[in-house]
């Protein structure tokens, strides 16, 4: 997707100089307008992947907002943003989340990770959970198991309204693709400079301080055990 | 956030890390300004004391650590070992080979001062010394290391601040130095060497050390103090997070622990005593003595403190994120 000859950082000549160009590049586009809030991802996660009680790899937020009659309510899937940047792999002692050079897919390799817990503190999108069964940290790796198959994560499999469209963004014929060329997209807390790989369409960016702004009425349901926004 | 992930284990152990280190650093520092401890008996004394304490805490520390473990706690003890089959850039990983280092170097230290009739002329000196060289580097990579582990992380406002490895080290330095006046204090009055034993020169350079020592934590708390105002200062200058993280001590829940129980205990109390019985002898050369009861009492309001300071940073730091979505 990007021209190198476009960077002129130093940074970015270094990093041209060190990472071999990944092959694939898979993303997640999420069209907001596209879903109900049924919560169908959150549940074929949970069993797809048997994530532990308590804990998710991927939820559904409900933003409610304004004042009868003039109201609305959407809906924010989440789950780990699969970062070009991420603050999860930089912190790692031991080597065990990774990037894959093959796909920059973040992984992590459950034998290695000791569960010292830094990475849950050092993703800015609490996305990342202890899996009291195996010690380890765990979180979404876009169902790794089954796209190396070449068959679509089980969140994608399962949306009934084709909200989530999963694919190789460096593949300008895949769906993912061609979503993120002709719509306008967001990122979730950009500002934290993650570079997420989980784009929206059409999602709701309020909270509490866009309504103690606006006087507008926001009301956020996490519907996962941490109730406020993390 | 807002789910406390690091406990009591990560915040006894970034205490007594930093303790232990900064008092292998203080001991270091003292033992090689005094010519090896051959200028001043007291000297060598303080930096035996120091360097008999610096690895009991940190290795306790360090033990306390693993009950944080994910791993650990699944009953998988030596996963840990992960941790040195590999370096990388992470503060943990440099941190966690510092550490071991450390360990290792202060142990040997405290070794060639252990024998209770140790002095500067016997046959461990040479080696005493080199080791001291290696401790003084070492100790302030451990102290520091600390801060740089919780500032490493752009996601937690509170921690992101390049001012809080500073912070680290300077508690860490003045937690050292408490902790060898202290233990001093407690091993003469249990009856080893006392101090008013020495003969002459001795006693002299006893009170003489004593004063160095007090003198320089005296100067390490108003860094100290420095350090948390443009800690803060910058902090409520900033908009987003870091503003937002920064008012759970500027009232918040953590509010009331930080202020009485860092700043006044830590800090204001000890340090007025200090100059109480330091600025006589500092500005008009008059002798140093301290009742040995309020010395007590300061160096442990000083290590109150800096235990204080971890908690109240390590718990922040967790109770605050990112704002926004
Ligand atoms: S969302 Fe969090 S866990 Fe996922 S890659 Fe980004 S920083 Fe890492
Ligand atoms: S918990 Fe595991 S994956 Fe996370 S930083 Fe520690 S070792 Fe790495
Ligand atoms: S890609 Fe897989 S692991 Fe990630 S949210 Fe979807 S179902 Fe869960």
């Amino acid at each position: 997707m990007k021209d190198p000859a476009t960077q002129v950082s130093r940074r970015g000549l270094m990093k041209n100089l060190i990472a071999t160009d990944r092959p694939k590049r898979y993303a997640m586009v999420i069209d907001t307008r596209r879903c109900i809030g049924c919560q169908a991802c959150t549940v074929a996660c949970k069993s797809e992947n048997d994530v532990p009680l308590g804990e998710s790899r991927s939820w559904v937020e409900t933003i409610e907002k304004g004042n009868f009659p003039d109201v609305g309510r959407s809906f924010l899937p989440r789950l780990c943003n699969q970062c070009e940047k991420p603050g999860c792999v930089s912190v790692c002692p031991t080597g065990a989340t990774y990037t894959r050079k093959e796909d920059g897919v973040v992984a992590i390799n459950k034998e290695i990770c000791i569960g010292c817990k830094y990475c849950i503190l050092a993703c800015p999108y609490g996305v990342r959970y202890l899996d009291p069964k195996t010690g380890s940290v765990d979180k979404c790796d876009f169902c790794l198991h089954r796209i190396e198959k070449g068959v679509v994560p089980a969140c994608v499999n399962t949306c009934q309204g084709a909200a989530r469209i999963f694919g190789d963004i460096n593949d300008p014929s895949s769906a993912a693709a061609k979503m993120l060329e002709t719509n306008s997209v967001s990122v979730l807390r950009h500002e934290m400079g993650t570079e997420p790989m989980v784009f929206y369409i059409g999602a709701d960016h309020s909270d509490e301080r866009y309504a103690e702004r606006t006087g507008v009425y926001v009301r956020v349901e996490t519907h996962r055990r941490q109730q406020k926004r993390v | 956030m807002l789910e406390i992930h690091w406990g009591l284990p990560v915040i006894i152990y970034l205490f007594l890390g930093g303790l232990g280190a900064g008092a292998g650093v203080v001991s270091a520092s003292v033992f090689l300004r005094s010519h090896a401890g051959d200028a001043s008996e007291g000297a060598f004394d303080i930096a035996r004391w120091g360097a008999l304490i610096a690895p009991i805490p940190v290795i306790a520390g360090t033990g306390a650590l693993v009950f944080e473990l994910g791993s650990f706690a699944v009953g998988d003890m030596f996963r840990w070992i992960n941790l040195f089959l590999t370096i990388n850039l992470s503060p943990m990983s440099l941190g966690s080979w510092f550490l071991a280092l450390f360990i290792g170097v202060s142990l040997c230290y405290a070794y060639t001062f252990l024998k209770s009739d140790a002095h500067s002329g016997d046959k461990h000196q040479a080696f005493r010394k080199m080791l001291a060289w290696v401790m003084v580097p070492l100790g302030i990579g451990v102290a520091l290391y600390t801060g740089i582990l919780l500032g490493a992380m752009p996601a937690r406002p509170f921690w992101n601040s390049p001012i809080l490895a500073m912070l680290f080290l300077i508690s860490a330095l003045s937690t050292g130095v408490a902790s060898i006046l202290l233990v001093r204090c407690v091993a003469h009055a249990l009856g080893h060497k006392k101090a008013d034993e020495y003969t002459g020169e001795g006693a002299q350079g006893t009170e003489e050390s004593k004063y160095i020592l007090a003198a320089t934590d005296m100067l390490l708390i108003s860094f100290e103090v420095l350090v948390v105002f443009l800690f803060i200062m910058y902090a409520h200058l900033t908009i987003g997070g870091v503003e937002n993280a920064i008012d759970v001590i500027l009232g918040g829940s953590l509010t009331s622990l930080f202020w009485f129980g860092f700043v006044v205990i830590g800090l204001i109390i000890p340090i007025l005593i200090e100059m109480k019985y330091v600025l006589p002898r500092l500005l008009r050369q008059e002798h140093y003595s301290i009742p040995h009861a309020v010395e007590l009492a300061a160096c442990m309001l000083v290590i109150v403190g800096g235990f204080m300071l971890r908690y109240v940073v390590v718990i922040a730091g967790q109770l605050t994120g990112p704002v926004g979505i």
